[in-house]
């Protein structure tokens, strides 16, 4: 049997201001509001409403075998509640269908697995408290940001025991040779981690429209044989995992609604569901319809889904990223000390992965998907004005 | 008296320092009674007229006939290569044997020799897109100037002395080269070499040189061989244009203030490894790094990797007011350029009531009292003067105090008596040799 595991990636972060040097001292808000709410609103119309609409649908229209998986984070039901709580009322609608796993993430989308675990755990605690306060539900299955992963992060998720479950990106480096349809196990043998096939999901998420990949246009009836013909490496019955992972805004934002991407999904499923030796499952699902003991895996060095290095470099390749990340925790830290209620929020927001994303110089293919997604004309100016900001709390701090 | 200026800036179209001493030493030399009439770099053919000292504020465009350009704006040349219809050779010679020159009886003066001239007509079609406008200029000062009535020129820097020794060939009028800056302080070193050679002509063939400072004038006969009699000192004057400063406290430790373009002249990798020495110390102060410039993203790399959070801060461009405000929110300015002639900043800072600390290799060095001076090179002797000024915050105040009352003194008119003195000993001697 193949089973086919959908996760998307559901996030928008908190966008900062234009905050110059001179700002400091005044009363200029940190976050960009009209930006944030302008970027929202525009990907509200091309994705979260017309996805959440098909999505539910291909449920409905499943009867229960067609089945998703989501992580959403903190900063985007915040967003969703303040910009369009129309968003947060079709989430709603969509998860109770039943169709729905949530899994479980760092609330505010941050790389705090890396630069403080204290604060790891409090925002993966803030967000499970979330998950639960706003949906009802607990999640068993854990993805850090990004899919960043590495043996560490196994030991230092046995905090939460409820969690089984990890997913993380089938980068070539740890798999060597290996397929990624074979779940495997943590070092430590506490988490069960389910694969990122990156080949295909990469096929959807980035190549769909590209008009210079030789396998463009793709079609349902073309992506379902790659899929069938994926079983070919199996000859002892042992049941594959396909971890299909990608980023919600895949659908109408990365690729327009106009690359036909919404049809080519609702063809997808529709053949898939004709097959009787493939079916769809929630990650959590996967302990129990293994049928072999999976291998154990070492990822001794982070690994991701950024970039074509699948490593930290999108967030912490320069010393610009590296010196804003570092001085952010310090901040934090200094503010749970001083109890300083009024600034930890803020500090938290400004832990976004993001932010650093938007500070990356890599050149080459790379270079130009962040500079797509930064709202900044400079990874130098993006820079500066997060300095700004840290600075205008270290003075705030002190009083 | 009437004099031809030949400047490349003038404000509001500043790039550096050049534009500001301009309009300085025009104003004041106006309120001496020199009536003005200036060439810039514009695309119109017009010319520009200060005849009373208000209108050095906002001089008046006229046009060939002498009429008044309005309301038009001007536009400068633009930074983009240009290819020239014909060589520039070519155009160069049509215009000057279609000027129609009555040539003044003086005799004494000495002539341009017909080598030079030839050499600049060659040296101009080098032509990169700077030097293309430089000929282009050339001409259109060349076609202007047989229009407007003049005892004598002015060229101020490199950019127009190919303009001045035309003029004066053609007019046999004296020419006087300022030099504000020399093309080894922006290069730092041998720079290029027609603009080396456009520096040496101009020196060597005008009636007489003016340089903003000792040092700058050093480097003239060091480099350019000039005999040093053949070049006099004129320091740069200051205006002050507000009357009150009042400092802004905006952040809790002691602000350092580093002021210019990010290029090497001006020093900024010094202030950045004095910086990483000072806050190596456990010195509780903020760092400021002020301006724009090609070396931005290397540098702020550079002090990323000190990983000192926010205790070095890149501003990027700063407008004027800006500049201001920066300037009212530091308590000490470092200058450490590695070859400044003059350096008005070092003035601005003492205004705005900021310890200077300045490289030697400067011409504000020179002439102000209440600084610190410091070989550019000599990065722990900067560090050592910031750590005691900040932790003997009295000193700090005095010496900001004692600048302010410095720099108040200061003013344009002597600077603008020396120059007209130098006029006045051209017209009737045919040279200024000391």
């Amino acid at each position: 049997m193949l089973y086919i595991i959908f996760y998307f990636q559901v996030h928008q972060p908190f966008r900062v201001s234009k905050y110059s040097f001179f700002d400091i001292g005044s009363s200029k808000s940190y976050f960009d509001e009209e930006l944030n709410r302008y970027v929202f609103n525009k990907v509200a119309e091309k994705c979260y409403l017309p996805a959440n609409e098909m999505f539910k649908n291909l449920i409905l229209r499943g009867e229960g075998l067609f089945k998703i998986s989501y992580s959403i984070t903190g900063t985007f039901i915040e967003q969703a509640k303040l910009y369009r709580p129309e968003v947060y009322k079709s989430f709603l609608d969509l998860i109770q269908t039943g169709g729905v796993e949530l899994i479980a993430e760092t609330y505010y989308h941050s790389l705090a697995s890396i630069f403080d675990l204290e604060e790891f755990l409090e925002q993966v605690s803030e967000h499970l408290e979330l998950m639960k306060r706003e949906f009802g539900a607990e999640p068993s299955v854990f993805r850090n940001t990004e899919l960043i992963y590495f043996d560490k992060l196994s030991d230092v998720l046995m905090n939460f025991p409820q969690i089984k479950t990890v997913l993380i990106e089938g980068a070539d480096r740890i798999l060597m040779g290996d397929s990624p349809l074979y779940p495997r196990l943590s070092y430590n043998h506490a988490h069960l981690l389910l694969l990122k096939h990156y080949k295909l999901s990469d096929d959807i998420a980035f190549r769909f429209s590209d008009r210079s990949w030789k396998e463009y246009p793709l079609t349902a009836e073309k992506y379902v044989k790659w899929i069938k013909d994926l079983t070919l490496i199996e000859r002892e019955g042992k049941n594959l995992y396909l971890g299909l992972f990608m980023d919600y805004e895949t659908f109408g934002e990365h690729q327009w609604k106009e690359t036909g991407i919404f049809e080519f999904m609702e063809k997808t499923i529709e053949l898939l569901l004709k097959e009787r030796e493939i079916k769809f499952l929630f990650p959590s699902e996967v302990h129990h319809t293994l049928n072999y003991t999976p291998k154990g895996l070492s990822v001794p060095t982070p690994t991701s889904w950024a970039d074509t290095e699948r490593d930290l470099s999108a967030w912490l390749s320069n010393s610009l990223q590296w010196n804003a990340m570092k001085t952010v925790y310090e901040l934090l830290n200094k503010a749970k000390e001083k109890g300083r209620d009024d600034l930890i929020p803020l500090l938290k927001k400004l832990t976004t992965s993001d932010h650093f994303y938007y500070m990356c110089i890599k050149y080459f293919q790379d270079g130009d998907v962040h500079k797509y997604f930064s709202p900044y004309d400079l990874p130098e100016n993006a820079y500066k004005y997060y300095i700004n900001i840290l600075a205008d709390i270290e003075e705030k701090m002190e009083e | 008296m009437k004099v031809l200026m030949l400047t490349w800036e003038y404000p509001p179209f500043i790039v550096g320092g050049l534009g500001m001493a301009c309009y300085g030493l025009f104003k004041a030399l106006s309120s001496l009674g020199v009536k003005i009439k200036m060439l810039l770099p514009t695309r119109e053919e017009v010319f520009f007229e200060i005849n009373i000292p208000d209108e050095a504020d906002y001089p008046l465009a006229k046009k060939e006939n002498g009429e008044p350009l309005s309301p038009e704006p001007l536009s400068f040349f633009t930074y983009f290569y240009e290819i020239p219809q014909e060589s520039a050779y070519a155009e160069i010679k049509t215009i000057i044997e279609l000027a129609k020159v009555e040539l003044p009886q003086k005799t004494e003066l000495k002539e341009v020799p017909d080598e030079v001239i030839n050499r600049l007509k060659e040296i101009l079609t080098k032509g990169d897109s700077l030097l293309y406008k430089v000929s282009q200029y050339l001409q259109n000062v060349v076609k202007l100037s047989q229009k407007i009535s003049f005892d004598l020129i002015h060229a101020h820097d490199w950019l127009t002395y190919p303009a001045g020794l035309f003029l004066k060939k053609i007019y046999k009028k004296p020419l006087i080269a300022h030099l504000h800056a020399t093309e080894f302080d922006r290069a730092l070193g041998y720079g290029h070499p027609v603009i080396h050679e456009i520096e040496y002509l101009g020196l060597h063939y005008c009636d007489c040189a003016i340089a903003v400072s000792n040092y700058t004038k050093g480097i003239a006969v060091e480099h350019y061989h000039l005999p040093p009699e053949k070049i006099q000192v004129v320091h740069n004057g200051f205006t002050a244009k507000e009357k009150i400063v009042k400092k802004v406290k905006k952040f809790k430790e002691p602000v350092i203030l580093f002021l210019g373009r990010l290029t090497p002249q001006k020093g900024p990798t010094i202030f950045l490894d004095i910086a990483k020495k000072v806050l190596s110390y456990g010195v509780k102060a903020r760092f400021v790094i002020a301006g724009a410039g090609e070396m931005e993203r290397e540098l702020m790399l550079e002090a990323g990797s000190l990983g000192i959070g926010t205790h070095i801060m890149f501003t990027g461009f700063l407008t004027r007011e800006e500049v201001e405000r920066a300037l009212t929110l530091a308590d000490i300015v470092v200058m450490p350029s590695v070859s400044e002639p003059f350096g008005i900043v070092a003035l601005e800072a003492m205004y705005f009531e900021c310890a200077p600390i300045l490289s030697k290799q400067s011409g504000v060095s020179e002439v102000v009292e209440n600084a610190y001076k410091v070989d550019f090179w000599d990065i722990d002797k900067m560090v050592e003067i910031i750590v005691d000024l900040i932790n003997h915050p009295d000193k700090l105040k005095e010496l900001q105090k004692k600048a302010k009352a410095e720099v108040e003194k200061f003013t344009w008119d002597e600077p603008a008596k020396k120059v007209k003195a130098l006029y006045e000993r051209v017209l009737k001697e045919g040279s200024c040799y000391t």
